[in-house]
This record gives C-alpha cells, structure tokens and sequence, in this order.
C-alpha cells in the first residue's frame, strides 16, 4: 500500500497535507490550526505526548498524517519521550519542534535525531508555513 | 513538637527548632538522643537586659545548639527581649539574683549599657563565671547586628540564585501567549469577518494582560524582602501565590496538586520571607517528583498553632541525609543545580518568627515537611514569681 498520500481530498476540497499539532496550549493549537488551515492543511490537534500517540495509531492517520509539529514541556508523555516514539514507529513523518523554550543542546541533539526544524515561539505563520512545506518535501522524497 | 506525625518506619527530623536545648533532640515518645553535631554540653548564659540588643541577642543564641539560654532579665518588666523570650519558652526572671545564682551560668552577657552592671556581676557571680559587659557587649551588639543583615543578605542571594532556573518556565509562559499574539495579529492583516476581528482582538488583549502579570509576579518577588517583620500573613493565599510562582521553577503538568485549607488562619511575620519558603518548599516537593506524584498542601490551627504542611510523593530522604538537610551548603542536587542554602534559610526564617520546622521521610513514598507556627498570644511564664 502507498503510505504517501499528500494532497488529498478532504470534505471536497484540496488538502495539501494533514499536520498533527502536540501541544498542552489550547492556544497555541488554536493559531497554528489557524495558521496552517489557512494554508490548505487539514490539522489534527493532541494535547500531549500520549494522546498524539493515540492519534497517529488512530484509523487513517497512520497512513494519511505527512507532519507532525510537537511541543517539549508537555505533561503525561512529554515532547522528547513523544518524538522517540514517532522516531522509532514512524520514522518517514517528518518531525518540527515548536517550542517555547530554546535549548541549543536539545536543538542539536533533535535535530541529529532526524527532526527537521527546531521553532522557538514565538515563531511567525510565514516561517511555520515554509518549515511545514520543508517537511512536506522531505515526505516525498521518503517515497521516492 | 508536632505529635500528628508517624514515626513508625519513617525518618523524622526537627531542625534546630526553639524548643531544642543544649543540642538535645526529644523524640516523640519522650527519649532523647543526642544531636550528632553536638560533641560538648552547651554553654550556659545568662542575658541582661532586654532591649534591642538582648532580644537579638536572645534570637541569635538561641539558634545555636552550643549555647543554652539559661534566662533573661531586666528591669523594664516591658522589655521587648522578655516578650520574646516567652514567645521562645526562654525563662525570664524579674530579679537579677534569681537568674545568675540559680543556674550554674558559664557566661552572663551584660546588654544593659549600665556603666555600673559590670561591678554588680562580678558581686553576684563565682569565678567561674565569664562576664561579658562594657566595650566587649557593644561589640558583641554591633557582631549580632552584622549577622542579622549577613543572614538577610544570604536569603536574598539565595532567592536570586533560585531565579535563574525559572528561565525554561518563564520562557514558556511568556513566549506560548507571545506566539498566540502574533499568529492572531498575522490573521487580523487580512481578517475581513467582523466578529471574527473582534474575537481575536480580545484574545490579544487577554493574552497579553496574562504576559503583564507573569513579569508582575516576578518583579515582586524577586525584589528585596521588605523590612516588616509583624504583618499578619494569610497563610492560605501566600500558599497559592507561592504555588504560583513555583511553577516557573518546575513544572507542575504531571503534578497532582491537593490543597486542604483550613478557612481565614494568619500568622505574624514577614510576608516576603514567607513567600520565600513555600516556594522553596514546593519546588523541592516537585523537584523530589521525577515522574508526576501528589504535592499536598495542608493549613491547620490547632490548640492556637498554626500548622503548614507541604506533602510530596517523591523520593524521599534517606537516613543518613535527614540530619543534615537544614546545614548550610548542603545539597543532593548536582552541582550548579542547588544552592545548598534553601533549607537553611527556611530555616532561619521560620525561627524569626518563632515557629519550628519538622521533616518526615519515607525512601519512594515521599516527604512531609511540617511548620508550627505558636498562638500569638504569650505561654504563661513558669519562671516568673507569682
């Protein structure tokens, strides 16, 4: 089955990929689906680690999710336990941390890990547009 | 002593609380035992006067456990020194006789200024007995008024020190409403539906008065403790405003937080100082909960006394660090981590205002620390003539 399923139809329009937003912030979840939505993404939203978790190894999503952006400090399961998960399950979903706290170890260290951007908030919709394309790219290179 | 603490498997310590003498710790069940930092008895003395001198002096020497407090005296029956010597269970005595003959006094400390005291001693005392007066007590007064700013200095330090690992959480609280400002300001550029306008607009504001009140709250608390020592503190909303502050220190997500507040209780001291301690306790409550647990928040008054308890799930203590926990400089956290100070400060800070600090601690179950804080109202003086 072809695991790449970028611009797809959703609710009768055209989607240009589908983003997982992990973050404890309701508002933060509410301007990035703003942001991204208007953009042409379909965005799905997790609270923390654990329910993004549940959300990836949810019905479609595990095919149809292209990129998932997570926060760090989260509670339950949080952005660093979160991103090894979906490193080792998932390693063709493109990864972007957005987080509020910048850490110049822990960016170094996510980015080897395969993550493709390290965002510090409060990061403006232009350049979360581009790192989202940039990982929308990576995807399909994944398929090649 | 608080007697609602189990003492079955758990390790239970008092600091060097006010109730302690001559470097003996009395046990729940009455034995005592004695302190392990205390290798020789402890120097008896006697104060004279009790104006401001002598009662710094009183809080002082009573903080050491080489020195016992054997009584205080003076001959204004409304010497503060004497209030607070009550309020410490330190006997007083109206008649200078009855305080230096009694006692078998090591040193008698002459804090009246009286140019005449000094010949007055040396008729009423052996030869064994030392004889501080004169220029030798106005230099011992201006070394206890050093040490007292020395003390508020090395709080505030310790405050400061602890400010900086509220980056990652300041950080956080203010950048999480900076990024709603800024993705919701990017849409009203080209927002054309007017309610829509509106709704954000108003988030702006909200988001913005929640990032004005995060730099009020850290302003206030990291200035200098005010000089008010008596203000009538109401503990349950110094708790909250602490956890408040607590939470840029460490993170609160995976924390059960638990509050058990007994309505309208206050205490007398310095609120600043106050604040201080709960957030030193509850970070360490946090900090002692790698993987989420309970902190429990307890206020009590029973009897008069006014009971705080911080309650965490965490690690514990072990027994060989219990007794050592309120010594300066000591910590468990690695180095750059912890100042080492904190306890010791708590410490300090819970003795100025008479109260006493307890811990218990269970390995993987977790630790309570306890302050009483004494009714305002003076014990009746045992050693008072009737």
């Amino acid at each position: 089955m072809d695991e790449f399923k970028s611009g797809f139809f959703v609710g009768g329009e055209s989607c240009n990929g589908r983003v997982l937003i992990v973050d404890d912030e309701p508002d933060i979840r509410k301007v990035v689906r703003l942001t991204l939505h208007k953009a042409g993404y379909d965005v799905l939203e997790a609270e923390n680690g654990a329910k993004a978790i549940d959300t990836i190894n949810s019905g479609e999503n595990r095919l149809l999710l292209d990129v998932i952006i997570c926060d760090i400090r989260m509670p339950k399961v949080n952005g660093i336990e979160a991103i090894a998960y979906f490193r080792k399950n998932y390693p063709r979903v493109p990864l972007i941390v957005l987080t509020g706290f910048p850490d110049t170890d822990m960016a170094t260290s996510l980015l080897r890990q395969g993550v493709v951007d390290y965002l510090v908030k409060p990061v403006e919709g232009d350049k979360l547009k581009a790192s989202v394309a940039r990982a929308m790219e990576q995807r399909e290179l994944a398929h090649l | 002593m608080i007697s609602d603490l189990p003492t079955s498997d758990g390790t239970r310590v008092p600091s060097a609380a006010p109730s302690d003498t001559a470097g003996h710790r009395s046990d729940q069940d009455g034995q005592e035992r004695m302190a392990s930092v205390m290798p020789t008895p402890a120097t008896r003395v006697a104060i004279i006067g009790a104006g401001r001198g002598g009662t710094a002096l009183l809080d002082l020497l009573h903080q050491l456990r080489t020195i016992e407090v054997v009584g205080i005296t003076d001959r204004d029956p409304a010497a503060p020194g004497l209030q607070r010597a009550r309020e410490l269970h330190v006997p007083t005595y109206e008649r200078l006789a009855d305080l230096i003959s009694n006692h078998r006094v090591n040193l008698v400390m002459d804090l009246t200024g009286d140019p005449g005291m000094d010949r007055i001693l040396r008729e009423q005392t052996s030869g064994e007995t030392d004889i501080l007066s004169g220029p030798a007590s106005r230099l011992l007064w201006d070394l206890v008024r050093h040490e007292s700013a020395l003390q508020a200095e090395l709080l505030h330090s310790e405050k400061l020190a602890g400010i900086g690992s509220f980056a990652a959480g300041i950080a956080h609280d203010m950048n999480n409403p900076l990024q709603l400002i800024l993705g919701l300001a990017e849409n009203l550029l080209d927002e054309c539906d007017i309610e829509t306008v509106h709704d954000q607009a108003r988030d702006i504001v909200e988001a913005v008065k929640r990032t004005t009140a995060i730099c009020r709250d850290l302003t206030s608390y990291s200035r200098r403790a005010s000089s008010q020592q008596n203000s009538l503190i109401a503990i349950n909303g110094k708790l909250d405003e602490a956890l408040k502050i607590a939470r840029y220190a460490v993170a609160l997500q995976d924390i059960d937080i638990r509050k058990s507040y007994q309505p309208d209780i206050a205490v007398k001291g310095n609120p600043d100082e106050l604040l201080h301690v709960f957030v030193n306790l509850i970070t360490n409550a946090v900090q002692a909960m790698d993987h989420g647990g309970t902190l429990t928040l307890e206020t009590t008054e029973v009897q008069g006394a006014t009971r705080v308890r911080v309650s965490d799930t965490g690690c514990g203590i072990s027994a060989d660090l219990i007794d050592r926990i309120f010594e300066p400089f000591f910590t468990t956290k690695p180095p750059g981590k912890g100042t080492g100070l904190g306890l010791y400060n708590i410490k300090n800070v819970i003795h100025h205002m008479h109260g006493t600090i307890e811990v218990e601690s269970h390995i993987g179950r977790g630790s309570t620390f306890a302050i009483t804080f004494p009714r305002e109202a003076p014990t009746e003086d045992r050693s008072r003539p009737s």
